[in-house]
């Protein structure tokens, strides 16, 4: 591909249960989103309390094509005009992913043109990559299953320098709100809980609940959340029925700021540590406004520049893929039988 | 078998140990309410296996697969513990590790595949969960209850 060049990248993403499309048009270095289609299959899920990946599966063959089409059509671009095809290779559910990987690959090879295969978390983080930023950048990556602290020396080079241990921040929030009866998904239905308690209560009582602050003290950057969930069960097993139902907002609220506090202590102090100019936020649970409102406020504190994706972007969708894509081409060339060589690796994981 | 542990440490490294006396080919279903050590248990056999690397929830994708470390070729007969890894275990190549936490029946399970690496004999499959998931456990199948005591305290039973 040439430089300078107008480019079109068609992206495409199915790790989970969002199906999704997008058209990005790369205009020297200034990326715009032209169309974003995402079909969601969150009301089809909610019953099981989680993504069921085989179901998740079948809905995600059934709209790939639609999607891509919609999407396409959105842009007012013809398969013509597209220069690489984007797809997120993995890390997600293995059946998910082979739906958009096998279409793309389709594509790619009916269609003459190079496909690229893109990392979902990776993904994630270039949701930021619409507005200027400063390097080195210090990114926090939350969703429902992943809780990562990634350092990018710049658009491209990226290292993870800390995880979570054991559950992602997204899947304590399903976690808690599963074990308070409060359904799914559990990350804003425990949000808007945790809201119910300010308005309706700002003093603090003697008896008032406190939960662990997991790791927030330990030297490295990674996380742990299995032990603040099981914490949330102990506290709620202690009540009867009628006080735990009274106190359900409470609960919610002190788990958020649990979970904020951790995010955000790390996040910060993995800053300070590599000098960063800049702090990111990216992933589906930064949607969350609470940790948006905190992580920011922090960041620019302690003089870091923040950014975060809007809304849209923060939840899965393929407009992040073909950003992600328009910064991996510029290094990289595509072969135009790529195809041949993509396979999903559903445990894809960031260097 | 039956155990008593103190501490998520004396769990962990009891799974560590337990490690060592597999062969592969093994289905541990794991079956025990949240914070009675599953997840310390499944973490210390991950470690004795010799998977490298964390082990994190399978919860949201369900299953994940850990691959081994294998001894170099040429040591595998009768080769000693080293650094506490089970190197005789040479036939072992994957952990599944399979989350069953919100399922409602196993055909899930089976749906993305995990009977292939219940049949696998260089694979050990752990099940958390284990117990919502009962219609699907495997033929000899090797049951282990966790119990919570009091404060720290567990008591760790071991099944054929």
């Amino acid at each position: 591909m040439k430089d300078n060049k107008v480019k079109i990248i068609l992206a495409i993403e199915s790790s989970c249960d969002e199906t999704a499309a997008a058209v990005i048009k790369v205009t020297g270095k200034k990326p715009e989103i032209l169309s974003s289609v995402v079909s969601s299959q969150i009301d089809i899920h909610k019953q099981y309390g989680g993504v069921v990946p085989e179901v998740a599966a079948r809905h995600h063959v059934i709209n790939i094509l639609p999607v891509i089409m919609e999407a396409l059509e959105k842009a007012q671009v013809n398969k013509k005009n597209i220069d690489l095809i984007a797809v997120t290779a993995g890390p997600g559910l293995i059946t998910s992913l082979m739906v958009g990987v096998e279409a793309a690959k389709a594509l790619s090879a009916a269609w003459r043109v190079p496909l690229l295969a893109v990392n979902h978390m990776y993904g994630h983080i270039a949701g930021n990559f619409l507005q200027p930023l400063k390097f080195p950048a210090v990114c926090l990556v939350v969703s429902g299953g992943h809780t990562e602290i990634v350092v990018l020396k710049d658009h491209i080079n990226n290292k993870k320098i800390g995880q979570t241990v054991d559950d992602a921040a997204g899947e304590a929030f399903d976690k808690v709100a599963k074990l308070l009866d409060l359904g799914y998904p559990g990350g804003p239905i425990v949000s808007a809980e945790a809201e119910k308690f300010k308005v309706q209560n700002s003093k603090s009582k003697s008896n008032a609940i406190k939960l662990p602050r997991p790791m927030l003290g330990s030297q490295d950057f990674n996380f742990s959340f299995s032990g603040l969930k099981t914490a949330v069960l102990y506290a709620a097993q202690k009540m009867s029925p009628k006080e735990r139902k009274a106190r359900t907002s409470e609960i919610c609220h002190e788990f958020q700021n649990a979970v904020i506090d951790v995010l955000v202590g790390k996040t910060i102090k993995a800053a300070k540590k590599i000098k960063a100019k800049a702090v990111l936020l990216a992933g589906g649970v930064a949607a969350n406004k609470k940790l948006r409102e905190s992580l920011r406020e922090a960041a620019e504190s302690n003089g870091f520049k923040f950014a975060v994706p809007e809304f849209k972007l923060c939840t899965d969708n393929a407009a992040m893929i073909g950003l992600a894509a328009a910064q991996i081409i510029k290094k990289k060339k595509v072969p135009l039988d790529n195809y041949k060589k993509i396979v999903v690796d559903c445990g894809w994981e960031l260097n | 078998m039956k155990k008593k542990t103190h501490s998520e440490k004396e769990t962990y490294d009891l799974a560590k140990d337990f490690a060592k006396k597999l062969k592969g080919g093994e289905v541990l279903c794991l079956v025990g309410d949240l914070g009675a050590g599953k997840t310390a248990f499944t973490k210390g056999l991950a470690a004795g296996l010799g998977v490298k690397g964390i082990v994190t929830s399978p919860t949201f994708v369900l299953m994940k697969i850990y691959p081994v470390k294998s001894s170099p070729a040429g040591i595998l007969l009768e080769t000693k513990l080293f650094n506490g890894v089970n190197k005789a275990n040479h036939r072992i190549k994957e952990m599944a590790h399979i989350d069953a936490y919100r399922l409602k029946e196993g055909q899930e399970l089976i749906n993305i595949g995990a009977e292939e690496y219940f049949r696998d004999k260089e694979c050990v499959t752990v099940i958390e969960w284990a117990d919502r998931v009962k219609e699907i456990w495997p033929k000899g199948c090797t049951k282990i209850y966790f119990k919570i005591l009091n404060g720290d305290e567990r008591v760790i039973e071991v099944k054929k």
